[in-house]
């Protein structure tokens, strides 16, 4: 899967796994700080966003301090995925 | 103990005041859903996301009384079901993915105190926080537990009921033959005599004082009873009056009649036994039938007692001042309840 396909894949994904009301994939920047930033996501969002890597990549995330890495933006998250897609 | 401010969210337009000034809606079918407001002035987006319908309804009408009374010394409220939709995708959930990593949103959201408990954290609230969910008598439990609170603490309690229909109560009630068969005429519900009722769905708040300054009316007591034996029902009820002075030529009743047929049969009895020639409303052809919605009687009486009549709620209309209205609902043929509201003096 190409990136950008999968990055385009992913905003949807995250929409939808978040209910993010109001919110289109296209006012998701790749680089839009996932915490912190216009988004304002939580802990709470930070746990839904490791189910979502489980159920739709079958990746699992069960060291906190690797989760911080890719829980940054939808480019950490997408090139994590690349990387560690089953 | 006394009502001094009221919210209700309903299938009807109670959440402005436009409800006594427009015509009731009418619905022909098996539910009925609430017209739910804009939330956005009382729940912040970023939690709104997460609710589902029968939370979003309890917070939404929870907060609209919390942003005009501050001093509240308690949040009790009543539900039978709680967030039953989450509660589903939860279940089905732990089915679909074999038990593996599940979200914790809908875990959180369907717990039944998850509406009190928010209340409390979006106002910063410590006090005496309570959710009662026995079924049927739910929001008795909730306003006699209010009752006794008052006693112990200074201030206003927030009391109140939330309710949501989903496709999973409508099943499991169809079963038990709560539901109707097929598409009913709400506004016409209490003339029928169908096996099970139209659903319905709401959420009611009440701000509770021991001060009847500013009070909309005072709520003077509640008895309630479970069992299946009608006679025993009726025993209960007499006790009430002995407890009580009513007023027999200024007392009005508001029945829970839902056209079940039966329900009915104790309804027509009640009506038969206790009430000499008095005016009788009925609610549930507004609002539908749910566990919780003799809160809507009580939003109702609020308003008969402070002279708002709708005319959908008029099921045998007497001339007369009515001080005083006795609710009587029932749930599920055995779950009984019988409250007292008066004017405040």
């Amino acid at each position: 899967m190409e990136l950008e396909d999968l990055k385009s894949r992913l905003k949807l994904q995250v929409i939808e796994y978040l209910n993010l009301i109001d919110i289109k994939p296209e006012d998701i920047k790749d680089d839009e700080p996932f915490f912190g930033g216009s988004l304002d996501l939580d802990s709470i969002d930070s746990l839904e966003l490791v189910v979502l890597l489980e159920r739709e990549y079958g990746i699992k995330i069960e060291n906190p301090q690797e989760g911080r890495k890719v829980m940054i933006d939808i480019n950490h998250m997408a090139e994590y995925i690349l990387a560690n897609k089953k | 103990m006394y009502i001094k401010d009221l919210c209700y969210i309903s299938c009807q337009t109670t959440f402005d005041s436009s409800f006594f000034e427009t015509d009731s809606i009418d619905a022909n079918a098996i539910f009925v859903s609430a017209k739910e407001p804009d939330y956005t002035p009382y729940i912040p987006k970023s939690l709104l996301r997460r609710m589902g319908k029968g939370v979003r309804m309890g917070i939404g009408s929870g907060m609209h009384l919390l942003n005009k009374h501050t001093n509240i010394s308690g949040i009790i409220l009543g539900t039978a079901n709680g967030g039953l939709e989450d509660c589903i995708k939860f279940l089905n959930q732990i089915v679909d993915y074999n038990e593996g990593t599940l979200t914790p949103t809908n875990f959180v959201q369907s717990t039944p105190n998850a509406v009190a408990a928010n209340l409390a954290l979006m106002t910063s609230n410590t006090c005496y926080n309570n959710t009662h969910v026995n079924s049927g008598l739910a929001f008795e439990s909730a306003l006699i537990d209010a009752m006794l609170t008052l006693n112990e603490v200074e201030g206003d309690i927030l009391v109140g009921s939330l309710e949501e229909v989903t496709q999973a109560n409508i099943n499991i009630d169809k079963l038990k033959g709560w539901v109707v068969d097929t598409e009913t005429r709400l506004l016409h519900l209490v003339n029928g005599n169908t096996s099970g009722s139209l659903i319905g769905e709401g959420a009611g708040m009440f701000v509770v004082s021991h001060d009847k300054q500013q009070a909309l009316v005072e709520v003077v007591d509640i008895h309630t009873v479970t069992t299946e034996d009608i006679n025993s029902v009726w025993k209960v009820y007499e006790s009430f009056l002995k407890n009580n002075t009513i007023e027999e030529k200024n007392v009005a009743f508001i029945l829970g009649r839902n056209g079940d047929e039966k329900h009915n049969i104790n309804y027509n009895a009640f009506e038969q036994q206790f009430v000499k020639g008095n005016s009788i409303y009925t609610y549930k052809n507004l609002c539908g039938e749910f566990p919780t919605s003799i809160s809507f009687g009580l939003w109702l009486s609020v308003h008969l007692l402070n002279k708002k009549i709708k005319k959908e709620s008029i099921y045998k209309d007497v001339s007369m001042d009515i001080k005083q209205i006795i609710i009587y609902n029932q749930t599920y043929n055995n779950q009984h309840s019988f409250l007292l509201v008066k004017e405040v003096l």
